[in-house]
């Protein structure tokens, strides 16, 4: 099956089956059919919009403004957008503009299989000049990503060893080479094996090592594995749109063994993703409707005018075949009259608020009393509005004082309904107490996650500290240490004080005193200590 | 399909073991292997035991294994992490391989490093600039962990 007669193809007659075909030219051989849109259509494109102002003359003036007015960046500098955003436009003549220096825009529309077809039909062109199987030539071309000069060039230069490279034909004995993975593979040295399926009765695959009666599959190359393994193997590679070759070497696999293996219609999947990626690759003459599941292509011969457009200020606006009107350039829905980069720069900044805005809306919760939004970044539940200084639950929102010692209540689920049993509430119910539940979960996890944080700047501050004083460890264990008495002590005093009965006050005396010394002699130590680092600069205020 | 599969290669593993290589399961699990590479005798790796750990996928072998090194190896193809970077476990991965010819192809990536295409770009800086640094760290940290 590998030679095959031109024009009766599997391949060329599925794509002249497809009933998309016939709407669209052939772009490379009927230049006259081409569907060109020229200025009059992207003008009057413009004057639609005018009519909206009812003022064409403030129109033009509007949307153009002439090159030295700003330098176009082409990184993301959101100064420049904004300054672009905000800086008075310079008029541009009317004279100038009907000068009819922008040039026509020749574009047309395709879809993969157009532009597979056209593909195939160039085939017929090469292939006197390769006098190789269309099959073999499709492949080459596959590989060499559809560029047919590079290909040319390639081939006059070194023939024979591009065949094998790409996995045309088998390396001769003669043409040694590194390519080949297993020279000592005894079927290669024995008979040529036919390509194609076969049936074998227990046959066993070295794939997936089962031992059946299988029908299985091999090229020349005699790498025989059973049919779902290769089936499996095909499968994984047909998205990527390379050439496929032999499990076990580099021959590669034609579309007709594709589609033997496969079932009917499997290589139209693979020529449509090396299409595709060929599309990836001139990104610069090709472009894909932007619309969602809309699968046409812009194809623009002539870039070189999308130059003149962006230096008038001009939009290459394009129309798909589903009606789809965008911009050649940037790639947004029609802008006019605002030039590309006065589109992108609005874009980027109206996204940028937008994602202020979602922040805030999760971040935030706004004060029950005064509305302003509060942040919660550590501590408890109990929260201050620092603006009304309102005093409320951070998990139920309700007023801080009726929780006072009880304040774990709010975050246990209360059935206030028990009344209204109903089988119909009781869905609602149920999501409605998960919603309260995921809610107080989450208020938990963050506040953990925040002071978790705190514990860590705490620990990378003394870290730094001991670094940046020349503290040897013990001494910064001492330091953190002492923090850690202080804080006892003050518990432990704190617990003294709380003490009504005069007569144990007597007796605790003592023990009151001997702490409250401590505390005084701790906190001046670690006053002094402070002082020093101020003083020698180590450490800022704000720290 | 994969356990059969598997289960041939281990086969295989033990009754002629590549040279240099080990490889087998951890406890019951099929899937999750453990391997060791001995140091290549004319590299810096020389003398040292770096064990891998190896996880199959389950669609294996149309999927490439996952493996990365277990033990602390200073190589411009290998990260901190252990993972490598190698085309056959990745792109260029196909279902003829086996594990055996993987592991022999990350003893070769020992002796011949690709400081072209690196993983580690500070090391395959050194490696092209000042070789005899590159040798001297990589003795260095194999005697530190490997050994």
């Amino acid at each position: 099956m590998t030679q095959m007669k031109s024009k009766t193809t599997p391949i060329t007659s599925d794509y002249i089956d497809d009933p998309n075909y016939e709407k669209v030219h052939n772009p490379i051989f009927d230049s006259e059919n081409i569907s060109s849109f020229t200025l009059t259509e992207i003008t009057d494109h413009k004057t639609d919009s005018g009519v909206l102002s009812q003022d064409s003359e403030f129109e033009i003036e509007d949307f153009a403004y002439s090159d030295d007015e700003f330098v176009y960046d082409d990184e993301e500098n959101n100064e420049t957008y904004d300054s672009m955003l905000s800086q008075p436009i310079k008029q541009i003549t009317k004279k100038e503009m009907s000068e009819g220096s922008v040039p026509n825009l020749n574009y047309e529309v395709l879809t993969t299989q157009n532009i597979f077809k056209n593909m195939l039909s160039r085939l017929d062109h090469l292939q006197p000049v390769f006098n190789i199987p269309r099959e073999d030539i499709l492949l080459l071309m596959q590989h060499y990503d559809w560029n047919e000069e590079r290909l040319l060039e390639n081939w006059t230069e070194r023939m024979d060893e591009l065949l094998v490279e790409i996995g045309v034909s088998q390396k001769t004995s003669a043409v040694a080479t590194s390519l080949e993975k297993k020279a000592e593979n005894p079927d290669i040295s024995g008979v040529k094996t036919k390509r194609g399926i076969a049936f074998k009765q227990s046959f066993e695959c070295i794939i997936c090592c089962e031992d059946k009666d299988t029908q299985t599959f091999s090229l020349e190359c005699g790498h025989e594995y059973c049919i779902d393994c290769y089936r499996h193997y095909i499968e994984n590679k047909l998205h990527n749109g390379n050439v496929i070759t032999c499990m076990d070497c580099s021959l590669a696999l034609k579309n007709i063994d594709i589609d033997t293996v496969m079932g009917h219609d499997s290589s139209k999947k693979l020529m449509a993703s090396s299409i595709k990626s060929f599309i990836q690759k001139h990104n610069k003459n090709y472009k894909w409707c932007p619309y969602a599941d809309c699968k046409c292509i812009i194809h623009l011969k002539d870039t070189s005018s999308l130059a003149e457009y962006t230096r008038l200020h001009f939009s290459p606006f394009v129309k798909c075949d589903a009606e789809h009107r965008f911009c050649f350039n940037c790639g947004f829905e029609t802008h006019a009259p605002a030039d590309c980069n006065v589109t992108n720069a609005w874009v980027k900044k109206a996204k940028k608020e937008s994602e202020n805005l979602n922040w805030v809306m999760s971040h935030t919760k706004e004060c029950p009393k005064c509305g302003v939004n509060i942040e919660k970044d550590g501590g408890c539940n109990h929260m201050k509005c620092s603006s009304c200084k309102y005093e409320f639950c951070w998990i139920c929102e309700g007023d801080w004082a009726p929780h006072g010692k009880s304040f774990y209540q709010c975050t246990l689920y209360t059935n206030d309904e028990k009344s209204k049993k109903k089988e119909s509430e009781d869905l609602s119910k149920i999501m409605k107490k998960y919603t309260f539940y995921y809610r107080v979960f989450n208020e938990h996890e963050i506040s953990a996650k925040l002071d978790w944080k705190l514990g860590q700047t705490i620990g990378s501050k003394v870290r730094a500290l001991q670094e940046k004083m020349d503290v040897s460890w013990i001494e910064g264990q001492f330091l953190t240490d002492s923090i850690k008495i202080l804080n006892e002590a003050v518990e432990d005093l704190s617990e003294l004080l709380q003490i009504k009965d005069p007569e144990q006050i007597m007796k605790n005396k003592l023990e009151f005193y001997n702490k409250s010394g401590y505390v005084e002699n701790r906190m001046y130590a670690l006053m002094e200590c402070g002082r020093d680092l101020l003083c020698k600069g180590i450490c800022k205020p704000t720290d | 399909m994969s356990s059969k599969r598997i289960s041939k290669e281990l086969r295989d593993i033990e009754r002629d073991p590549p040279t240099s290589c080990s490889a087998g399961p951890v406890g019951d699990d099929l899937y999750h292997w453990q391997a060791s590479i001995m140091g290549p005798p004319d590299s810096p790796y020389a003398g040292g035991v770096f064990f891998l750990s190896i996880h199959f996928p389950t669609d294996y072998p149309f999927k490439p294994p996952k493996i990365a090194f277990t033990t602390k190896i200073y190589h411009p193809n290998i990260n901190a992490n252990g993972n490598i970077c190698l085309d056959i476990l990745k792109d260029q991965w196909s279902p003829a391989l086996t594990l055996s010819k993987v592991l022999l192809s990350i003893c070769s990536l020992l002796t011949d490093a690709n400081p072209d295409d690196p993983l580690v770009p500070e090391i395959a800086h050194i490696y092209k600039t000042d070789r005899p640094k590159y040798e001297a760290t990589a003795r260095e940290w194999t005697k530190k962990y490997a050994v």
